[in-house]
């Protein structure tokens, strides 16, 4: 017989036959067990080293009135920071090269009703009012923009990915791959807006641009929460102990995607702040998005004065990120137990 | 005070698949029952129907006589305790157990205190301020537990709550649970594939399969003196031999021993646990082809010369050594099946 079983035992008990090499590690395998942990702990301080170093340099040298070298010299000033905000008497001068005032302009139209045959209703705003926003206000502005972005990736966000993790329905996989995908550029997306909605303000414009761009980032961060809990138990526990759907949704299962919140939110944020190409394409008037204000600092600009609009951005990010975090970390409790 | 539980004929369908074909059963005040079978036997589905999160095609939920079959499981006072635990990871352990009392306006001085008599009872009363994540498995279902007796349930429900635990903590926590549920006064309906688990925690045992009842007794009573093939083969470790009954002597083809007192003629399933075998001169031989030793007991895997497999045990001591052994069959521990 030429089967495989029948060259071994004639006995019941097959015996299982050739021999198993002994592994033998190679040169490279006995190296990195010796060093591999070492080499990587050099290699993290070495990469993050050299991607925080020109930040901090950044940083640092924007106090300064020299920056020709590696390092920074001249002595200390808040000169760049003053011009890049556009305080204190000589900086005004440089603030009109860039195009005047920073401005709040009402917008002219405030809505267009066109149903054809029925109505075609412009609704303008009756007066022309521009108001000189200082630049600090403006970027207030723009702050608040951003995180009027997050609240709406919050209130479509979190139900998207609550609906997707929990239930079992037609067309589930499709719009959690909708959900995450980020499908347009900003650029397109800013084009398009711009072709559909000729009339909307630019502060409207951006804001559920925003929040179009960012909800991928909100979906995933609060869904890997959600799949952390065991969704349905939790609420039937709740359930059982005497809260209704809404109670139990608001406060145990919404607090308990707290991390998956916080996270979504701050990556969102500084996703919109940073969002160059949407706001470039889409701002007409109005305080000036923040990623704007980089780009005028930046280009045509003594590269001191860069530095301290890129400093800015950066404390303005890092006091932000702070404060999601601390109203995410505190703000839940409220409608707890506690 | 403890409420009597009535399911009546309740039947639960999912598209085309009957999970609970009408299954009745009763637990009086103060019991716990144990509902066991395989999984996809209906037993889970039975236990969601009496929280309410299941609403039966055909049936009746009754809490003492009083219909709660379509009340909103909120308002239904029902304590739950899962497999996963399912505590709630944004508060403590302490939060986890006011959380019910808060949804029943408690004053906050009086739930801070019930809590903490029952994290107490639980033997977990050092553990208020603890982050429920941060214990151990034990200790997670300790305060699923309380949280689900702090409200003073109509009746506690427990789907599987000892799955998840090493088997010797499992031991631990069975006893002492066991004996908290006999010292508190509340009706339990406990869902576990662990028919040992339920013979220590349950004071009576339904099994289920396929959506039906199969019997419902005293563990004694399902262990003994099983209904069914089914209960036979689920409950412990059991033979099945094919016999025939004719006056007094029970004919198993390859040997014929006593039969049991007043069992009528006829062809029949006997059913005899491992331990109903005896090593003597008796009528039935075997050759042993298999052995384990467990501590406890020596288990072996004996043929018959018809070639029938039977599971034996014997105590470590008198464990035979020979290859070939003679067998008697004790009358009073046989369980007959009529055909």
């Amino acid at each position: 017989m030429s089967t495989p079983d029948s060259d071994s035992n004639s006995n019941n008990t097959q015996a299982i036959t050739g021999t198993v090499p002994e592994r033998e590690p190679g040169q490279l395998g006995r190296l990195s067990a010796i060093y591999g942990r070492k080499l990587i702990t050099v290699l993290i301080f070495v990469t993050v080293g050299f991607l925080i170093g020109p930040v901090l340099i950044t940083f640092v040298a924007s106090f300064f009135q020299n920056w020709t070298g590696i390092l920074p010299s001249g002595g200390f000033t808040v000169q760049n920071w003053a011009q890049a905000l556009g305080v204190g008497a000589e900086s005004i001068g440089a603030q009109r090269g860039l195009g005047g005032f920073w401005t709040f302009v009402a917008p002219d139209i405030l809505f267009i009703l066109q149903l054809p045959g029925i109505a075609d209703i412009t609704v303008s705003f009756p007066f022309d009012i521009r108001i000189p926003t200082p630049i600090p206000v403006a970027l207030g502005f723009s702050v608040l923009l951003a995180l009027l972005g997050v609240v709406i990736n919050l209130l479509v966000g979190v139900p998207i990915a609550y609906a997707v993790t929990r239930y079992d329905f037609p067309g589930r996989r499709l719009m959690n791959t909708f959900a995450v995908l980020p499908i347009v550029p900003g650029i397109i997306l800013g084009i398009a807006f711009l072709k559909t909605y000729p009339g909307l303000p630019s502060v409207i414009a951006l804001v559920l641009g925003y929040s179009l761009l960012k909800i991928p980032y909100m979906v995933l961060a609060v869904q890997s929460s959600f799949e952390s809990m065991d969704l349905r138990s939790m609420e039937e526990s709740a359930r059982s102990l005497g809260a209704s759907w809404t109670t139990t949704f608001l406060r145990v299962i919404i607090p308990g995607a707290k991390q998956g919140i916080i996270s979504g939110s701050i990556i969102c944020w500084t996703l919109a702040a940073a969002e160059f190409n949407f706001s470039y394409v889409v701002y007409s008037s109005g305080p000036r998005p923040f990623s704007l204000f980089l780009f005028e600092n930046i280009s045509n600009n003594p590269f001191l004065r860069a530095a301290a609009a890129i400093s800015i951005y950066f404390v303005i990010v890092a006091a932000v990120t702070a404060l999601l975090n601390y109203v995410g970390e505190n703000g839940f409790s409220v409608g707890g137990v506690r | 005070m403890a409420e009597q539980v009535t399911i009546d004929n309740i039947t639960k369908q999912f598209d085309e698949t009957v999970a609970v074909d009408t299954v009745s059963l009763t637990v009086e005040p103060g019991e716990t029952i144990g509902l066991v079978g395989p999984s996809g036997c209906g037993k889970t589905t039975t236990l969601r129907t009496v929280a309410g999160f299941e609403t039966p095609n055909a049936g009746r939920v009754l809490f003492d006589g009083e219909e709660v079959t379509h009340v909103p499981p909120e308002q239904r006072n029902v304590g739950l305790v899962f497999q996963s635990y399912a505590l709630f990871n944004n508060m403590t352990v302490q939060e986890n157990v006011e959380f019910g009392l808060k949804m029943r306006d408690m004053p906050k001085e009086q739930r801070s205190e019930r809590a903490a008599e029952l994290l107490t009872l639980l033997d977990i009363g050092e553990m208020g301020n603890r982050d429920p994540t941060t214990l151990s498995g034990g200790q997670q279902q300790r305060v699923g537990l309380a949280r689900a007796l702090a409200i003073e349930p109509r009746v506690l429900l427990l789907d599987e709550p000892m799955t998840g635990l090493d088997a010797k903590l499992k031991t631990r926590l069975q006893q002492e649970i066991g004996s908290l549920l006999d010292e508190i006064d509340v009706t339990s309906l406990y869902v576990t594939h662990d028919q040992s688990e339920a013979m220590v925690m349950c004071d009576r045992i339904a099994v289920m399969n396929d959506g039906h009842i199969e019997q419902v007794g005293t563990p004694a009573e399902i262990y003994e003196a099983p209904a069914n093939n089914f209960v036979a083969d689920f409950v412990g470790t059991s033979n099945r031999l094919d016999a025939t009954i004719r006056n007094g002597t029970l004919d198993l083809g390859h040997a014929t021993v006593t039969a049991p007192a007043n069992a009528p003629n006829g062809s029949v399933t006997v059913v005899a646990r491992p331990e109903a075998f005896t090593l003597d001169e008796g009528p039935i031989e075997a050759t042993i082809e298999d052995r384990f030793y467990l501590g406890e007991h020596v288990r072996m895997t004996a043929r018959t010369p018809d070639g029938h497999e039977l599971t034996l045990r014997f105590d470590p001591t008198h464990a035979p050594e020979s290859r070939h052994v003679t067998l008697s069959l004790d009358p009073d521990r046989v369980h007959i099946l009529r055909n």
